[in-house]
């Protein structure tokens, strides 16, 4: 995906490419078991201090990727920002359709504790086969892809605003937050969303076999086949990625105005 | 004289079938599982195609001569990427139970990793056996121009991260012809003894070779290719899998796929499995 043009169907569209990642990503991650020695705070020795391995994990590779020319733009947003280095290698420019702030904004703090502490439980099995790597590398494509949907709440909130600055002035001066989120939200959107994304993770996490069948591209499997239960989509839509999103999309709005 | 070579030869019929039988319940090692793990793998593949077909080609991630300038650097963006992503997952203890094996090794002292008792199944000497630098010139100069469209979108670390992403699962896939070679091996250790003692290559390829199997995986994987790269709206699917859709309807052709596991896949894996096997006396 290039940049995130600036109109509501390019944000939709980028949006609804996004559930793709996140679904695929959370797959994966299904396919190990829990594996809790990885989140567990190290013990002393070996320079972690403290940290788990997870942690040390997704440090050490957004040092990596920031050094790539990774973190430009404002839905990348890192999850320890602190002391990153900058860009080894040149960077294209892109054009900059939000307010200079955008890049600050970040709500990678919740998801962090979010995907930890209430979503991974809720789709990982008991369990520990040691491949503790691979399992954390598997968390962190799951936390980038969550935290690029939820941060392109920004795009999300910038067209809102261009398309009716009369509505959002008053209650931005006002820093009214309760009356911004009543704006911004759709709830007939979001119960598409929260369907399509369910609907998704049944056609995408069901058994594929060669044999021929209309159903599969319905995905009419019975749900205790998927890899994801998609009841878990819904739920990680419902209760914190569109929420998590419109917490952008507010601390963003309560900003634009500067 | 006659009677004790026809008892003795039982009895080492007998120590060898219980020898394969006890392996193979240790290890946990059957022709199922090593299947089971194949099958899984292509979704992992299938994903990790459709998610590097959000980007264009992006050439200069791939051009040696685009950091040349001033760090006197011969390898490209995505050398270097990948080996620096390598050490960090070494670091974090990866590559340490041989079901992976990395496109660059790079010797840690020391994991991070909480201590975990890996077994492996494989025979130690045939354990190293693996085709990396097939894999990587096979995705960079085969399967990435047919895959990505010809543009530059600039996002270079996004692009190669997902490349990584690929490049693990093919590995991971191919290299896995090891387990399927030692499954093989102790289920007809005698036909295979023989013809690993003549290095038979050809032999050996040809008892390892089932073309019906092959043919229900390069199937099964591009009916993958279609479900997953479809466009899931709430309207229905916004193409019901007819054989006449075009390429754009799905993320990643279907037919692709296909030709990716006939071209390279299955092919590289039964290139592992006879290596491997090469080396299963030594």
């Amino acid at each position: 995906m290039g940049e995130v043009e600036l109109s509501l169907a390019a944000v939709r569209d980028a949006l609804v490419r996004e559930e793709d990642s996140i679904v695929f990503a959370l797959i994966e991650r299904a396919g190990r078991p829990r594996n809790a020695p990885a989140y567990a705070p190290a013990g002393g020795g070996g320079g972690s201090g403290g940290r788990s391995l997870a942690e040390f994990f997704v440090r050490e590779a957004e040092v990596l990727h920031a050094k790539a020319g990774h973190y430009q733009k404002p839905e990348d947003v890192p999850f320890f920002p602190q002391d990153l280095p900058p860009p080894v290698f040149p960077t294209k420019g892109y054009p900059k359709v939000l307010h200079s702030f955008a890049s600050s904004v970040s709500v990678n703090d919740a998801i962090w504790k979010m995907y930890f502490n209430e979503l991974l439980p809720l789709f990982t099995a008991d369990g520990d086969d040691g491949n503790y790597a691979e399992t954390v590398a598997l968390d962190f494509a799951c936390l980038k892809a969550l935290s690029r949907r939820i941060h392109i709440g920004k795009y999300v909130a910038e067209v809102k605003f261009k398309d009716a600055p009369q509505d959002y002035s008053p209650l931005i001066r006002a820093k009214d937050t309760n009356a911004l989120m009543n704006l911004l939200t759709f709830k007939a959107v979001e119960e598409k969303v929260k369907k399509r994304v369910e609907k998704k993770a049944r056609i995408f996490g069901q058994n594929v076999t060669s044999e021929d069948s209309a159903d599969k591209q319905e995905g009419n499997a019975d749900d205790s086949e998927c890899k994801v239960n998609p009841e878990v989509l819904s739920k990680l839509y419902d209760l914190w990625v569109m929420p998590l999103t419109k917490d952008v999309e507010v601390e963003y709005l309560l900003r634009r105005l500067d | 004289m006659a009677v004790a070579m026809i008892l003795s030869y039982r009895y080492l019929l007998i120590c060898s079938a219980t020898l394969a039988l006890l392996l193979q319940l240790c290890s946990g090692l059957s022709l199922d599982t090593v299947r089971e793990f194949l099958t899984r793998e292509e979704d992992t593949v299938v994903f990790g195609l459709i998610e590097r077909a959000k980007y264009p080609r992006n050439t200069p991630a791939y051009d040696p001569g685009y950091l040349a300038g001033g760090h006197g650097h011969n390898a490209s963006f995505a050398e270097m990427f990948v080996r620096e992503s390598e050490a960090v997952h070494a670091k974090a203890g990866r590559y340490q139970s041989l079901q992976e094996i990395p496109f660059f090794p790079f010797r840690v002292p020391f994991t991070l990793a909480p201590p975990y008792n890996f077994t492996t199944e494989l025979y130690s000497a045939a354990a190293f056996v693996n085709v990396n630098d097939a894999i990587w010139s096979t995705y960079f100069n085969q399967l990435l121009p047919l895959l990505a469209k010809n543009s530059d979108d600039g996002n270079y670390a996004a692009t190669v991260a997902s490349d990584l992403v690929c490049l693990q699962a093919l590995s991971r896939r191919i290299n896995y012809g090891r387990y399927v070679a030692e499954v093989k091996f102790i289920g007809d250790q005698q036909n295979y003894t023989t013809l690993i003692r003549n290095k038979d290559t050809d032999a050996l390829m040809k008892l390892l070779t089932s073309e019906a199997q092959e043919d229900v995986v390069k199937r099964r994987v591009q009916k993958k290719a279609m479900v997953f790269g479809q466009n899931v709206t709430l309207d229905g699917p916004v193409e019901t899998g007819n054989s006449n859709s075009s390429q754009t309807s799905f993320k990643v052709d279907p037919s692709l796929v296909y030709e990716l596991y006939d071209k390279w896949v299955i092919p590289l894996t039964k290139q592992v499995e006879v290596e491997y096997l090469l080396h299963r006396l030594d």
